[in-house]
């Protein structure tokens, strides 16, 4: 990391992908090397607009370039969307903690996700899979609000399904037409014989409201509320726990987040808005 | 070296003022407020009885700065020595707090640490403690303790000065033929002021008076409605945060020039509305009462959790500066009633 945390490290958007109505993946080409971890975010710089924060969602053994999923949802992230291969852009970071891969060996590693919240997971899952030997199984649960809403959906709905060790289960809130699947909110297909609860980790990222449900869902099955790995999503700005945009209680999501167990957090009455 | 006598404070003042820029605390209205030290100016120099009513982080953490330039990075700014006279035990308490944020952990704020390096300390006691002045909440004195490079204290017939640092101490032993020996009972009379203004301190906080540690208080307090009625006289002005010597939060924003672009660090306040939104419209703080909250949880509890001291230094700048008419220790009088008549004194502390 460069001295001083407020410089970013300059960069290109080399190749823009369409995930969905709102949603746009960037491949971004740092000019020097960013090593992160998975689960970690940056501070994607619009240069002389603004940055927000991000979780990469390429996998964290790949340090030449970086993929970048983001919803429109603001006054940065509609910018980004306007921008063509080419842009200009800053990083900085990475900051916070990733998921803590090596507490997750041997177990299985049950994975929620919803809409955008797809993002981080994805990083997750190529992770996990690049040594899946490690796990005893990763077991998804993804929802999205319809079928074209859904992000990374030709490797959805085909090759990741094939994983040796994945076992992968999606719905959608409306069917249109073609969906064949199930149907409904992403808790609905969440059985309690879906993982072994008392060797599992689960994970849980996607809209706060579909974090809520999750999390209580799992609690309600038996899960630990140590063992629920929980991707905060907050304001986060400066990146090393001094701004206090992103302030859970006594955590920086940016510092000791984003990435936080349950048990970490679940007394703050705030955590879910 | 042994405390030291002067008569007047301007050849003292003239001696720092030569070797860097000196800033001292000028009246303005009934509150003092820093400017530059002429040695060429008629006006003589009066030693501030009671903190003055800006604080000392914008010496070290500025109301805006430039964090960044890119795509080219350009050096930081060069900081000069410099010197700020009249600061008080909260200030330099303040300091300490600023500190263990800016310079002590994993990251250090390059330009905080260089201007925290130049900055020359002079302290003096407390004359004259302001109605809103509550240090005594959280076991400050009328008088520097530590953390000052330089000591006045003002006696009847000129002024004590007592090196807290070797930087002061070097000082000192420069200049020592403007100062004289103190006797003995100079130091008797100075120790009998500062005996004088901690009591009265303590005086003017009777009413305040709380049964339960503030921390306790704090944490035991985060169903209760105080916080939405104290709130309902705050009209978002911010200033509490503004003028609060140790709030340091901040807002990073990108800004265009012609050939490069930046990025620039400004202060920001939790009390704002749209402080803790994210762009999906998600707001953990929508309400005036859970700001507030936020605030003081931040600054009597997190902190302390985090750094092991509290983030409040009892300097009432919030106090006298609010709109609204709000006193911190009216809010943590009211918690402490409340906690006292449901029988709670002991903690049940969130972790």
């Amino acid at each position: 990391m460069s001295e001083n945390p407020y410089q970013p490290v300059n960069g290109k958007i080399v190749d823009i992908i369409d995930e969905s109505p709102t949603i746009k993946s960037f491949v971004v080409v740092p000019e020097e090397k960013i090593k992160f971890e998975t689960g970690q975010f940056v501070e994607l710089t619009l240069p002389g607009e603004g940055e927000a924060p991000f979780t990469p969602s390429s996998p964290s053994t790949d340090s030449e370039k970086m993929e970048i999923t983001i919803m429109k949802a603001g006054r940065v992230t509609a910018l980004l969307h306007q921008c063509n291969k080419g842009q200009k852009v800053g990083i900085r970071g990475p900051f916070g903690n990733g998921y803590p891969l090596d507490d997750f060996v041997g177990k299985e590693v049950y994975i929620v996700g919803g809409g955008v919240g797809l993002a981080p997971i994805r990083s997750l899952f190529l992770t996990l899979v690049d040594r899946i030997k490690d796990f005893k199984s990763v077991v998804c649960r993804f929802g999205s609000r319809t079928p074209d809403d859904f992000i990374y959906k030709s490797d959805l709905f085909g090759p990741w399904q094939k994983i040796k060790g994945v076992n992968m289960k999606l719905t959608v809130d409306e069917a249109n037409g073609q969906w064949k699947d199930n149907v409904g909110v992403v808790t609905n297909i969440l059985e309690p014989n879906d993982v072994d609860i008392k060797n599992s980790v689960a994970v849980v990222c996607g809209p706060p409201i579909m974090m809520k449900y999750t999390t209580l869902k799992l609690l309600e099955f038996g899960f630990g509320a140590e063992n629920i790995y929980l991707s905060m999503e907050k304001n986060m700005s400066c990146g090393i726990g001094k701004c206090g945009h992103c302030m859970i209680g006594k955590f920086y999501v940016c510092k000791d987040g984003p990435v936080f167990t349950y048990e970490q957090i679940k007394n703050y009455p705030d955590i879910w808005e | 070296m042994k405390p030291v006598f002067i008569s007047k404070l301007k050849p003292f003042l003239d001696a720092v003022a030569e070797q860097m820029a000196l800033f001292v605390p000028k009246k303005s209205g009934e509150h003092y407020t820093y400017n530059k030290y002429d040695p060429d100016a008629e006006i003589s120099v009066e030693l501030n009885n009671i903190r003055t009513c800006t604080t000392v982080k914008e010496f070290l953490f500025p109301v805006c700065e430039l964090a960044a330039v890119f795509p080219d990075p350009v050096e930081p700014e060069e900081i000069k020595p410099f010197a700020v006279f009249g600061l008080k035990e909260c200030d330099l308490r303040s300091i300490e707090i600023l500190d263990k944020v800016f310079a002590e952990e994993e990251f250090q704020d390059t330009l905080y640490i260089k201007r925290r390096e130049n900055m020359f300390i002079i302290s003096s006691d407390c004359f004259d403690p302001g109605e809103s002045c509550f240090c005594n909440f959280f076991n400050g004195q009328a008088f520097a303790q530590s953390g000052f490079d330089l000591n006045v204290s003002k006696i009847r017939d000129g002024f004590i000065v007592e090196a807290g640092s070797d930087k002061g101490e070097e000082f000192l032993e420069k200049h020592s033929q403007l100062f004289n020996d103190t006797p003995e009972t100079l130091l008797a009379e100075r120790d009998e002021n500062r005996k004088k203004t901690q009591k009265q301190l303590e005086q003017n906080n009777a009413e305040y008076l709380l049964d339960i540690p503030i921390k306790n208080i704090i944490e035991n307090s985060w169903e209760s409605d105080v916080f939405d009625v104290e709130a309902k006289d705050c009209v978002e002005c911010q200033a509490c945060t503004r003028i609060c010597p140790t709030c340091h939060c901040f807002y990073l924003y990108d800004t265009k020039q012609k050939d490069y672009f930046t990025k620039m660090k400004m202060w920001d306040s939790c009390m704002r509305q749209a402080y803790a939104a994210v762009a999906g419209g998600a707001n953990p703080r929508k309400i005036l009462g859970d700001r507030l909250k936020h605030r003081l949880m931040h600054k009597l509890a997190y902190f302390f959790d985090r750094y092991g001291l509290d983030m409040c230094v009892g300097c009432g700048r919030c106090i006298d500066t609010c709109a609204g008419g709000i006193d911190m220790r009216m809010v943590l009088k009211k918690l402490n009633d409340e906690l006292k008549d449901k029988g709670k004194t002991e903690a049940k502390v969130i972790k």
